[in-house]
């Protein structure tokens, strides 16, 4: 509670930064002409039905009408008050299950970009306050529908249990494209606090003490080469995620938290087509608590993915997705022996198949078919008691998107 | 010796293959005129590489090499020679552009780039903003704007 109070303020206190900063450079730049010019302002809305079998996602979906509680609303504003600067800033509101209180309205980026060089063979420049992280293909815009492949980004990497952990740092990013004779090369380094919010207490088991995480120094980056124009990508992230323990009492004990997820991408582009694949490994650490042993477990996801446009406006996708949460208890049998919970809770293989039409470009209709064997990246909150779960589920899924 | 008859009548094969694309190369240029990539006046740069170019459609890069704001003109993704233009000059296909624009506007990295309706339109718009860069048809060059060679 106390936690999550001290990051509404963070969050407030950016926003003030934020609008501060574009007071500022908005009146500043008055003096030029143009200069308004350059504002933008962009926004999407995106509102999801979703249908179980068995098993919750994003709300009350295994009911007879299923869940509405998927809704994505975000409204960004843009500025270039000097030809080498940017100022950026979006507020998002997110609705994914739960009573409706986290869905009001936070700073997603809000940032002073400064490209300090831009020449044929390269730029490189800084950006400073809160950015988004790069990580995977897709993390910096998993919020945006249209960015998405599907209504549902590959669970197994882009799940929801640690979302607010790699969704965001505040400190500073550098970023640098190189052009080289068959390629490019573009690499972005950030160093600052992530976000830590409630989802990472209650997935680590920590909800049911008293105490909080309080974000630490991380730091991630991404190394990305695009070949002959981006036909074929490939990008290596790395993150270093640390947080510290406060617990009021003894139990559990002041701890320490370290999160470190790696992933591999891979996408080859075609007119009418694209194939993408991401491997992942996340080792997750909890040190120093008193009241249970120190815990090292590293999980494994990865998904393959081929995309097929047709009539112009019209997408399918098929795609395979599989997690594993501890790479050594693959089928979780050791898990379920421990008295833990069952096995198939340490794992999920999803086969998904997706169809998108965009009629208008401001406007999107989707839908799609999963057929998930496990429950490794089912959210908690729907799903409070594991032993209630089934382990092999069905979820459909329709959305619709608008943005501006 | 019969190898060698083989890669004699592969030898001529390979030159009729190779006129054959010479031909319809010489052909379709005759036929389609080039999109060409077209600045305001102003604009101090006269040459960008393929790559520099494609990172200002994307919204990666702002200003020109000299330091100018740049700022971009595209017609709509669904228009021929835009179409043309992505896939010929930048060797990138225009869903691949507009992802670009969506991921760099949606994360703070960028800002979307001047939509226009027509080629007329396209222009207007360049001959009259400092900075701007587009692309034209030939036919709709006038003496406001100038070409930017691109290799």
């Amino acid at each position: 509670m106390i936690a999550s109070k001290s990051y509404r303020w963070t969050d407030t206190r950016l926003g003030i930064m934020t609008i501060l900063l574009l007071a500022v450079v908005g009146g500043s730049a008055r003096a030029e002409d143009n200069v308004l010019d350059s504002l933008q302002l962009h926004g999407f809305l995106s509102q999801a039905l979703i249908l179980t079998d068995d098993n919750d996602f994003f709300g009350p979906s295994s009911r007879d009408d299923g869940s509405f509680k998927f809704t994505e609303i975000g409204a960004n504003v843009s500025l270039r008050p000097h030809e080498d600067v940017l100022v950026a800033a979006q507020v998002l509101s997110r609705r994914a299950g739960g009573d409706g209180s986290e869905a009001s309205p936070e700073l997603d980026y809000g940032l002073i970009d400064y490209q300090i060089q831009s020449s044929q063979r390269r730029n490189f420049g800084i950006q400073v306050g809160r950015f988004k992280n790069p990580f995977g293909f897709y993390n910096q815009t998993r919020d945006v529908a249209f960015t998405r492949p599907s209504i549902l980004l590959p669970q197994s990497i882009y799940f929801d249990r640690t979302r607010s952990l790699g969704l965001a740092g505040d400190g500073i990013s550098l970023y640098h494209e190189e052009r080289l004779q068959a390629g490019t090369v573009r690499t972005q380094v950030g160093f600052g606090r992530t976000r830590i919010e409630e989802d990472v207490d209650r997935t680590l088991g920590l909800d049911r003490f008293p105490g909080s995480l309080e974000a630490d120094t991380s730091a991630i980056g991404q190394v990305r080469y695009e070949h002959d124009g981006g036909r074929i990508i490939t990008a290596l992230s790395a993150a270093s995620a640390n947080a510290d323990y406060d617990s009021p009492g003894a139990i559990p004990g002041d701890g320490d938290f370290h999160f470190q997820p790696w992933v591999l991408s891979f996408q080859y582009n075609q007119e009418k087509w694209s194939l993408t694949a991401e491997y992942a490994l996340r080792t997750l650490e909890l040190k120093g608590f008193n009241s249970f042993p120190d815990k090292d477990k590293t999980g494994e996801s990865w998904y393959v993915q081929y995309t097929r446009r047709f009539l112009d406006d019209w997408q399918w996708l098929v795609r395979y997705d599989s997690l594993v949460n501890d790479r050594n208890d693959r089928d979780g049998e050791a898990f379920e022996a421990s008295g833990a919970g069952p096995a198939h809770s340490q794992f999920a293989k999803d086969v998904t198949l997706g169809l998108q039409w965009t009629p208008h470009p401001r406007l999107m209709l989707a839908g799609e078919y999963h057929n998930v064997d496990g429950t490794g990246w089912l959210p908690t909150q729907d799903n409070p008691d594991p032993t209630e779960t089934s382990r092999y589920w069905n979820m459909v899924l329709f959305q619709l998107s608008l943005r501006f | 010796m019969a190898w060698l008859k083989a890669s004699r009548h592969g030898c001529w094969m390979l030159l009729a293959m190779l006129y054959a694309v010479l031909g319809s190369a010489t052909m379709s240029l005759a036929q389609e005129p080039d999109v060409l990539l077209v600045a305001n006046d102003g604009v101090e740069t006269h040459h960008l590489t393929r790559d520099t170019t494609r990172a200002i459609f994307a919204m990666r890069q702002r200003t020109w090499p000299d330091g100018q704001a740049v700022r971009v003109f595209v017609l709509n993704n669904d228009h021929p020679v835009h179409g043309r233009f992505v896939k010929e000059r930048l060797s990138v296909y225009p869903h691949q552009l507009q992802l670009a624009w969506d991921r760099v506007v949606f994360s703070g990295m960028g800002q979307a780039p001047n939509r226009v309706r027509d080629q007329q339109e396209m222009l207007e718009r360049i001959a009259e903003t400092p900075g701007a860069l587009g692309y034209l048809e030939r036919e709709y060059l006038d003496d406001r704007v100038q070409v930017i060679s691109m290799d």
